[in-house]
């Protein structure tokens, strides 16, 4: 006999951390393709995120220890930020100076529930208006759709 | 570093704002906030989890020993639990005394039969009593509720349990 567990999964802890953080966004889609296609996209960071992430040019790792990488952003408005990541299957969070990201996925039979969390994590009274704009950038709609098309085009592949 | 103090220093860094700290403060508490809703909010425990999440998250800037990090979340949690249960049952929960009696078939239901004709803060009860070990006087303090109502009311509801879980 056991008692009854609540599950939180990956999408609903990403709006948790999302309710913590000043001006942080969650933008959510369910998408037609199992998890495992749209998760290999997910974690291809340094070959996908410039794909679909419009401010960024590159994204390079510079170091690996299990699930922690360390990570250099170049972008096309003068944005250069090393990033600490935090990766594994179904979750994904970035941490800049400045800014926040993640992705949470987990598969929902033949198709897979995914979104984006954008936001800065700076005291509300220190986030200025840019760090607030590209936060929101980050998971607006426009990244929602690069990213399907990533996923279908790397199924296609 | 020890483990305590080792999240000590997380919550610390979350408080001052460090997002990758909280999202980590966040993965240390997700099993036990799944543990502490479900028997709680029951149907909508998955629900009322997220909820305790986010209330955990938001308030751990006011957390002043870091160190007490878990036994301030189940606090905070348990009341979120409470609180997304009343708001969403759909049916007057039955009071204790009907109850079924000990030997009755019914109390060959599953746990989830049982707990879902206590209140919440019953089930709130039971759970930081049997599955958390606290005392009645703490749970019922957690709860603000009178630790005698709470001691006469349960302790057939525990014996119920007791006699279903050492079948």
């Amino acid at each position: 006999m056991t008692w009854p567990v609540a599950d939180l999964d990956a999408i609903r802890r990403l709006r948790a951390l999302a309710a913590a953080v000043p001006g942080a966004i969650v933008a959510e889609t369910v998408i037609d393709a199992p998890f495992d296609q749209v998760w290999a996209v997910a974690a291809d960071l340094e070959d996908e995120l410039p794909a679909y992430l419009p401010d960024v040019r590159s994204f390079t790792i510079t170091s690996r220890d299990g699930e922690r990488l360390e990570a250099r952003a170049r972008g096309y408005a003068g944005l250069r930020a090393r990033f600490d990541v935090v990766l594994r299957p179904g979750w994904c969070v970035m941490r800049s100076r400045f800014l926040l990201g993640g992705m949470a996925a987990f598969p929902d039979g033949d198709q897979t529930r995914f979104a984006f969390l954008g936001g800065t994590h700076l005291p509300a009274q220190r986030a200025t208006a840019p760090a607030l704009a590209l936060a929101g950038r980050w998971a607006g709609p426009k990244v929602i759709t690069r990213f399907v098309d990533r996923v279908h085009q790397r199924g296609a592949g | 570093m020890t483990d305590t103090g080792r999240l000590a220093g997380l919550v610390q860094a979350a408080q001052r704002g460090d997002g990758l700290a909280l999202a980590e403060v966040l993965d240390v508490l997700t099993l036990a906030v799944g543990r502490w809703c479900g028997p709680i909010a029951l149907q909508d425990a998955d629900d009322a989890a997220q909820e305790a999440m986010i209330a955990i998250l938001r308030g751990l800037r006011g957390l002043r020993d870091p160190a007490a990090l878990f036994g301030w979340a189940r606090a905070v949690a348990v009341r979120e639990a409470v609180r997304v249960a009343r708001r969403t049952e759909r049916e007057q929960p039955a009071e204790l005394t009907s109850l079924p009696a000990p030997g009755d078939p019914m109390l060959a239901a599953d746990i989830q039969d049982v707990l879902s004709r206590l209140t919440p803060e019953h089930r709130a009860v039971l759970m930081l009593r049997d599955l958390e070990g606290l005392d009645e006087r703490t749970a019922a303090a957690l709860l603000r509720v009178p630790a005698g109502t709470v001691k006469s009311r349960l302790a057939r509801a525990r014996a119920s349990f007791r006699k279903e879980w050492q079948a």
